[in-house]
């Protein structure tokens, strides 16, 4: 079988992953701001009898490399040759990204045209001459439509032909007599001297007359290269003698003037400019004053809805596996194995689990904002704000948001960043921005003491994380990351209807991960809590006298000032470390999963506990909170204080022992700032190539954490809560 | 002539001055940002970073980076 190299290239936001997808059946993350594919990707399929091989390179305006993401495109098309280039062109912006187009001319690749987002085109009255404009590039140019089947076929047709017969497009490009006749120049001198280049002698020429840093170096180590370099100097000063502006300025001018010819022969636009339907929904959404309501408005919505769907369907989850607890507890009857696998098991992974139908909703409701083009206003919105207060400009707000999901993409996606001290302190704060990770230590203490103000509850935490982060990142700006931030500019993408489809694999993509999580790591670390729990033999199970319990008992004493000095609640925040979830998981392998533990008792007390859910959420939650506070009083008098799991009457109950409101609040906000979790450590070390940052990450963090959760509890208990 | 910064939303303008230098210049040139080319102020509220048209798409650009580029009317 023929196997056939194929590379999507093109401006970011232009569709390459949508139709990178459609052809390879992956799942890439698809979202509709620039920047989204960092890295490389690679799959393959079959087409008739060729074997293709497809990388999705990350988007980049231009093939001088600007940020770590465009040197990633460029090494590739110049360094592995692929046999065919599809250069996806957002129909709707052609001129602009013909200028990529025209930088792999130079390069002689051998490119297929795919005209994207022909709708859009139309909708600004557009009319692009399709063969016309193949004829004047030399190149075919096919009309298609990547989220859906459209022009696909005679796309893969054209890439087939033209693998077999490459294009010849060197002598396409005219770029007027001053500019080419340098380059003949330099061409020659360049082929008399350093003969073995990898590209072509025209576009070393050209790079070098654009003074781009890395061919200079390359033609340096060549050790061949003074002819040239001195025949450089003189091009620049004449440019500069002649024309007032540098050789660099008068290529672009020559590229565009191209461009221009290519256009003005081959699209009919309209007189006027058409007010496109974008533009009327900017006119509000990023709006002077209603700007940050309208996002702070967005993010409420988001965590209500959130709540309200997910909520209900997460009692199904808890019933199922309560129910599922006790059946085994039933048949096995009381034993050590019992124990591993209703406490251990079910309760760790199982508590963790039960949250999954939360945090499938937010993913979805991330995907539905990110995929119509909402993230790049609120990064123009937050600008504003971010620049005044923090020194950040507005595209450091995207990683943030994108934080909302998980802070390991987030900590990726810093990677737009161009400026490296920018980046970094984006990295620092990202974490703060409270994970879907995080929801289910709100959920599960939120229903316990706020079950009637529960969106806002969660709002303000999520809040707090942002002005956490903002505040902390205009200290950091002015003491250890001094200096200008990196000039902003940055693509608005135009909104886009999210298709369900779309929406529904992101969604499925992400919360995929979270389900592996917790049937790996989630799962191993409910065991290795289960056995801390057990252990030393003969204790009773999660008793203060188990490693757990001394683990706690003796790190307590640190939480005390903050409001939640009991040994619980400190070892599930030591053990949530690891990852967030298991705070939830480890009060899972504790207590139980809803009411467990065998016989009859568990079952009626599992009644009680859910009608006491469900008094809390029709009547005021007072009335609710005082059933529930009795059933603690009876319960702690009828057994020494922290008693076996088995007779526990499911979490809210075991809350309202642990916590007080205030206190469970201050848990809550400490929670959400302490430190990364171990995943998010590693993407920090990762991106930054050293364990100093990690380190530093989680000690601030820790201290930020400690500080405010003092403030919080410290602060209500004077303020007269409780 | 005027800054970018300066100038009233929707109306054409054409680019006289860039003073920008190195990296961000290629960025902006890349993006469609380079002397003599067109543009057209959508947004421009003060404080915060402007919305423009180039080439047909928009961009955000900081208000700072804008005060560098010279524009006139056309």
């Amino acid at each position: 079988m023929d196997k056939i190299k194929i590379a999507l290239a093109g401006n970011p936001n232009v569709g390459k992953s949508t139709l990178f997808n459609r052809w390879t059946g992956m799942r890439q993350h698809v979202g509709n701001w620039p920047g989204k594919t960092v890295e490389k990707k690679e799959g393959s399929f079959k087409y008739d009898q060729y074997g293709m091989e497809v990388i999705d390179l990350p988007g980049n305006y231009s093939l001088t490399a600007y940020s770590v993401e465009e040197v990633v495109s460029r090494d590739y098309i110049v360094g592995e040759k692929p046999d065919v280039i599809v250069n996806i062109i957002d129909a709707a912006n052609l001129e602009r990204n013909l200028y990529l187009t025209v930088q792999m001319m130079e390069l002689g690749a051998n490119l297929v045209l795919a005209l994207n987002m022909n709708k859009f085109a139309r909708e600004k009255g557009l009319k692009i001459n399709k063969k016309q404009l193949s004829e004047l590039l030399g190149v075919p140019v096919i009309e298609i439509e990547a989220v859906d089947d459209t022009g696909s076929e005679k796309l893969l047709q054209t890439i087939v032909k033209v693998s077999k017969s490459p294009n010849v497009v060197l002598d396409r490009l005219e770029y007027g007599n001053e500019v080419s006749e340098h380059t003949k120049q330099l061409e020659k001198i360049i082929d008399q001297d350093i003969p073995q280049l990898d590209a072509p002698s025209s576009w070393i020429a050209l790079k070098l007359m654009e003074e781009d840093p890395e061919i200079i170096k390359k033609i340096e180590e060549t050790g061949k290269g003074q002819r040239v370099l001195k025949e450089i100097k003189k091009i620049q000063r004449h440019f500069n003698d002649v024309f007032g502006d540098d050789a660099d300025a008068a290529i672009t001018d020559a590229r565009y003037g191209f461009i221009a010819g290519l256009v003005s022969e081959s699209v009919k636009k309209p007189k006027i400019d058409k007010v496109t339907r974008s533009d009327l929904i900017d006119r509000v959404v990023t709006h002077k004053y209603l700007g940050i309501p309208i996002f702070l408005l967005i993010m409420w919505l988001t965590f209500q809805i959130t709540f309200t769907l997910g909520d209900p369907l997460g009692g199904y989850v808890e019933e199922a596996f309560a129910w599922l607890g006790e059946t085994i507890a039933a048949s096995m009857g009381e034993g050590f194995l019992t124990s591993f696998i209703v406490d251990g098991i079910i309760g760790g992974v199982g508590g963790v689990l039960v949250f999954v139908p939360l945090i499938f909703i937010l993913f979805l409701i991330l995907s539905i904002l990110e995929d119509s083009g909402y993230l790049a206003r609120a990064a123009f919105v937050m600008d504003r704000f971010m620049h005044k207060l923090v020194g950040l400009h507005g595209k450091s707000f995207i990683p943030m948001i994108l934080g909302f999901g998980c802070a390991v993409p987030g900590i990726m996606a810093t990677r737009t960043l161009e400026n490296e001290r920018d980046r970094l302190l984006t990295m620092l704060i990202v974490p703060f921005m409270s994970c879907s990770a995080r929801l289910p230590v709100y959920a599960l203490i939120v229903a316990a003491f706020f079950s009637a103000y529960q969106g806002w509850v969660i709002f303000s935490l999520y809040l707090l994380g942002i002005v956490v982060a903002i505040i902390v990142a205009a200290i950091f700006k002015k003491t250890i990351f001094k200096g200008m931030s990196a000039p902003f500019v940055m693509e608005l993408p135009p909104y886009r209807l999210p298709t369900a489809k779309g929406a529904l694999i992101h969604m499925w993509e992400r919360g995929a991960l979270f389900l592996k999580k917790a049937g790996t790591i989630i799962l191993a670390l409910s065991v290795v809590i289960w056995a801390l729990s057990s252990l030393p033999v003969g204790v009773e199970y999660g008793s203060q006298e188990s490693v757990t319990g001394q683990i706690g008992t003796v790190l307590s004493p640190i939480f005390a000032p903050l409001g939640f000095g009991e040994w619980q609640a400190t070892v599930a925040i030591i053990y949530g470390f690891l990852a967030k979830e298991v705070v939830v998981s480890t009060f899972g392998t504790l207590y139980g999963i809803d009411g467990d533990g065998g016989g009859e008792e568990a079952s009626d007390e599992e009644v009680s506990a859910n009608e006491t859910a469900s008094v809390e959420q029709v009547s005021n939650e007072a009335s609710g909170e005082q059933v529930s506070g009795e059933t603690a009083v009876e319960e702690a008098s009828a057994e020494e204080e922290e008693t076996a799991p088995e007779e526990d009457p499911g979490y809210i109950a075991v809350m309202q022992e642990l916590f007080t409101p205030l206190s469970a609040y201050a848990y809550m906000v400490f929670v959400l700032l302490y430190i990364p979790c171990l995943a998010t450590l590693a993407a920090i070390r990762r991106e930054t190539n050293s364990w100093k940052w990690p380190a530093f990450a989680a000690v601030y963090t820790f201290v930020v954490a400690y500080v405010v959760s003092f403030v919080v509890y410290q602060g209500g208990l004077i303020m007269g809560f409780a | 002539m005027m800054s970018l910064a300066m100038a009233t939303e929707n109306e054409n303008l054409k680019i006289v001055q860039v003073w920008h230098g190195g990296k961000f210049q290629k960025r902006l040139q890349e993006m469609g940002i380079y002397k003599d080319s067109q543009i057209k102020v959508i947004k421009n509220d003060i404080p915060g970073p402007l919305i423009v048209d180039v080439k047909g798409s928009r961009l955000i650009i900081g208000r700072g980076q804008a005060q560098k580029i010279m524009v006139e009317g056309e």
